[in-house]
């Protein structure tokens, strides 16, 4: 023990802090999972493959960002895939009515950060936990989307001003070769990683999450933090469920059902605590990637999907449990 | 493993002259830290052994091991004879009869006080116990315990020294014969440690073996028969009480002669009172009131340290949090720094330089997941952002400026906070404030759970911020040390400030007159 010393190098750029760090064990996983589809399959490594599943995660991952803001604040966002059904839905029927795209695609992002504003004043202002609140949300967004759209599917035709540029964003490829989604993905990401790493609004994220009452008494908006926490979830369902309608050409009530346990489920193997005030974006996004590469595996290896969803719910106990061992064996090394 | 013949036999045979418990050699390692190393010594049956040591000493590690939390790295304990094998809690209570008494109460809050007791060994059928049986055996024991608690009460309903021997006697329904108290008497009123005094003493004249951990002297010299003490993991001394004195004790457990500190008033005679006389308070409060608390009058001016005394149940905490904003109060006014303050919020408190150490320094304190520098340094945040995002490399800079203002020892700025001992999270909390530049520093309990060295340091460090003009209101349930670090000592008692005296003309005695509310007399502040 040394009494304070000169000040430490900036952690993220410690590359011993790196190997030390709580998403090693996940990066580890993610290199053995990658191993073995290389060995299963000679096609996995096939650049096509890999970018096809970087197109496949690219929604899972854009929503993961703003729930990883949700889950390091202590909190929980169920309804996301009912947000992504209403932003997609408000955006469909704005270009089907012949708005120019652009501001179909605002009305959507916008349609998704008023959603989560009402999820976070809802926890925030009346108190109710919010694992309640978007359960309940869930729900009303999800009868939302159905109302709006009169439970008909709603199917943009190419033959319509704006819809081919539209579909461009979500079935595009850079050089014809790298997915737009993707881009857009990793774009997303950036600003979750600096946002959450550098900024205030991170600090205070970690802050909040760790210990409620002790941010606040150190003049933390804990309010605010929740509260933007969730307008950051919402919004990035939104921008996800208007590239699932640009990608599909189609979205109905129900599409996105049962997203939120995938987006969930990411962030948790990525290695964000429930309890909240401890993860990282690049633990979701390896989180994210592993589910991905993870179905591609069993697709390309013919498995059932029946038998996908099975694995994918081990892959998240076996993951947690490793992470609850690791740390009990730290305290007792 | 062959089974072991049920306890009360075994006390008849070979045990029938070992010491309750022999503790041999004992290690235990966390990484490269030793907590614990080589410590041997016996805890004699029927007798109660006080153990000393400073925070991070290794009595915690001790404990544990001895209530199976942990099994050591090396060494061995005997338990009446028996070598224990096995360390956890269970076998630990069932097997060799030894149970703690932990900080932290893990009581069911929701349940009776009967069904806490006997939970688990609930009397006749394992999945339908008689309610009525449960009643008889709670009001049994209880009576044996000589204690008056309704056994139909939900425990949420007790004060927290009632839950203290609810805690005792769930220990000994299952027949423990070693209790180890960890600090019982922490968050008690002078009152209610003795009720807990009693009940050990009715506990040991019915035989059982105590062990005792406290930071307080006196109480270790009412109730110990033997001190054993612990210093950097080592057992550094063993005595029986007879054999040594209060100031001798502490010396072995720092290692340096420390007997007691240097007050405020030998330091700076007559000048500080003076001084602060003649100066505008920095913080004027009339007329305040808020939960548990009413019509309170207080000053403060810059560079004085106010103490606030008072019962644990005075209003004190209460009006601490209204007065920084961290509760809403119901009248009164605040003025800080010669202006009016109303609409008091955490927020607004920060930006006026008013700051705020609370009491409970894990639930109300530490940011629990991040690290030193972050805990340090959270103050610093705002000023060091630019366009929303923070400069790191002068955040770490300031952090560690900070900490070593306030000699923080740690292994590096990156630690997380909750690997520090509690002197050294109890400043950090310190140093976090400096960085607010603050006009009026608020304490609550500043060195509750610190040990003796960390608290000469934090001492030291209140005298020059007070000297460096800040106006410092320390409140305490530790009579000495207000008696130490104050100049003046405002005395609440149910809610209302009954005394305003000078440090100087203080005793404990007089401030605990007037916190039992014996004598009435109007503030005077």
């Amino acid at each position: 023990m040394t009494t304070a010393t000169a000040p430490t190098r900036s952690a993220s750029f410690d590359p011993r802090k790196l190997l030390r760090a709580r998403e090693a064990g996940v990066f580890a996983a993610l290199v053995l999972l990658f191993v073995l589809g290389v060995v299963l399959s000679p096609s996995f490594v096939q650049p096509g493959n890999l970018l096809s599943v970087g197109q496949q995660v690219a929604q899972i991952g854009i929503m993961a960002v703003g729930a990883t803001f949700v889950i390091i604040n202590g909190e929980i966002d169920l309804s996301v895939g009912s947000i992504y059904a209403l932003s997609a839905i408000t955006t469909g029927m704005a270009i089907a009515a012949g708005t120019p795209w652009p501001l179909a695609i605002g009305i959507g992002v916008v349609v998704g950060a008023v959603a989560g504003l009402l999820n976070g004043l809802a926890v925030v202002l009346l108190g109710v936990p919010s694992f309640i609140v978007t359960l309940g949300s869930l729900s009303i967004f999800r009868g939302a989307a159905l109302l709006i759209s009169d439970g008909a599917p709603i199917s943009l035709s190419s033959e319509q001003p704006g819809v081919a540029e539209f579909t461009l964003i979500g079935q595009g490829r850079l050089f014809g070769v790298v997915p737009m989604q993707l881009i857009i993905f990793a774009a997303i990401a950036a600003i979750g990683i600096i946002l959450l790493s550098r900024s205030r609004l991170g600090f205070n994220t970690y802050a909040v999450g760790g210990n409620q009452e002790s941010a606040r008494l150190v003049g933390i908006h804990v309010k605010r933090v929740k509260l933007t926490a969730f307008v950051l979830s919402g919004v990035t369902a939104g921008i996800a469920g208007v590239l699932g309608l640009s990608f599909l050409s189609y979205v109905q009530g129900v599409t996105g059902t049962g997203l939120e346990l995938t987006v969930i489920s990411a962030v948790i193997i990525g290695g964000a605590a429930l309890f909240g005030g401890s993860g990282t974006m690049w633990g979701t996004i390896i989180g994210v990637v592993f589910i991905g590469l993870l179905q591609n595996i069993l697709n390309i290896n013919g498995i059932s999907s029946f038998w996908q969803t099975v694995v994918t719910g081990l892959v998240i106990v076996a993951a947690v449990a490793a992470d609850t061992w690791q740390r009990k064996r730290k305290t007792r090394a | 493993m062959t089974a072991l013949p049920p306890l009360a036999e075994r006390a008849g045979t070979a045990g029938a002259t070992a010491p309750a418990i022999r503790i041999e050699h004992l290690s235990r390692s966390f990484g490269p830290v030793r907590a614990l190393e080589d410590v041997s010594f016996d805890v004699t049956r029927g007798e109660v052994t006080a153990l000393l040591g400073e925070n991070g000493a290794g009595k915690s590690t001790l404990l544990k091991i001895l209530a199976g939390l942990q099994p050591p790295s090396g060494g061995s304990v005997t338990a009446f004879g028996d070598a224990v094998d096995s360390y956890d809690p269970n076998t630990m209570l069932t097997r060799y009869g030894i149970a703690i008494v932990p900080q932290e109460l893990s009581l069911l809050p929701d349940r009776s006080v009967a069904k806490n007791i006997l939970a688990g060994i609930e009397p006749g059928n394992r999945l339908f116990p008689s309610r009525r049986r449960m009643i008889e055996r709670a009001v049994e024991l209880l009576g044996e315990l000589d204690l008056r608690v309704d056994p139909d009460a939900p425990v949420r309903t007790l004060d927290l020294a009632t839950q203290q021997l609810v805690v005792v006697a769930r220990s000994i329904a299952r027949d423990c014969r070693v209790l180890i108290l960890d600090e019982p008497t922490a968050m008690l009123t002078p009152a209610e440690s003795d009720r807990l005094f009693a009940l050990m003493a009715t506990l040991k004249a019915k035989g059982t073996t105590m062990v005792y951990v406290s930071h307080r002297m006196p109480e270790v010299f009412q109730l110990a028969d033997r001190i054993e003490v612990l210093r950097d993991g080592r057992h550094v001394a063993s005595w029986r009480r007879e054999e040594v004195t209060p100031e001798q004790a502490v010396a072995a457990m720092v290692g340096r002669e420390l007997g007691r500190f240097t007050s405020r008033a030998e330091l700076s005679p007559a000048a500080t009172a003076a001084d602060g006389r003649r100066a505008a308070p920095a913080l004027r409060v009339s007329g305040l009131s808020g939960r548990r608390h009413h019509g309170v009058d207080l000053e403060v001016r810059p560079g004085e340290i106010l103490g606030i005394a008072g019962l644990p149940d005075s209003g004190r905490v209460e009006l601490l949090h209204n007065l920084f904003g961290g509760d809403k109060g119901t009248g009164g006014t605040v003025e800080l720094l010669g202006a009016p303050y109303e609409n008091r919020s955490t927020i607004a408190s920060v930006d006026r330089r008013l700051g705020f150490v609370p009491g409970e320094r894990r639930a109300q304190g530490l940011l629990t997941t991040m690290s030193v520098a972050e805990n340090v340094g959270v103050l610093t945040v705002k000023a060091l952002t630019r366009a929303g995002l923070v400069r790191r490399s002068a955040f770490e800079k300031n952090a560690a400026t900070l900490a070593q203002g306030f000699r923080v020892k740690t292994a590096s700025m990156d630690q997380p906070i909750t690997n520090l001992s509690g002197g050294n999270q109890q400043k950090a909390m310190l140093a976090r404030w400096i960085a607010i530049d603050p006009a009026v520093l608020i304490l609550d309990e500043p060195t509750r759970g610190v040990d003796v060295g960390a608290k000469a340091e934090i001492y030291e460090q209140l005298f020059a911020l007070a000297d460096r003009g800040v106006a410092i209101i320390c409140s305490s349930s530790d009579l000495p040390e207000l008696l130490t670090v104050t100049d003046r000592i405002a005395v609440m008692a149910e809610g209302r400030v009954v005394d305003v005296v000078p440090t100087r003309a203080a005793t404990e005695e007089s401030i605990m007159t007037a916190a039992t509310g014996a004598v009435t007399h109007p503030a005077t502040a």
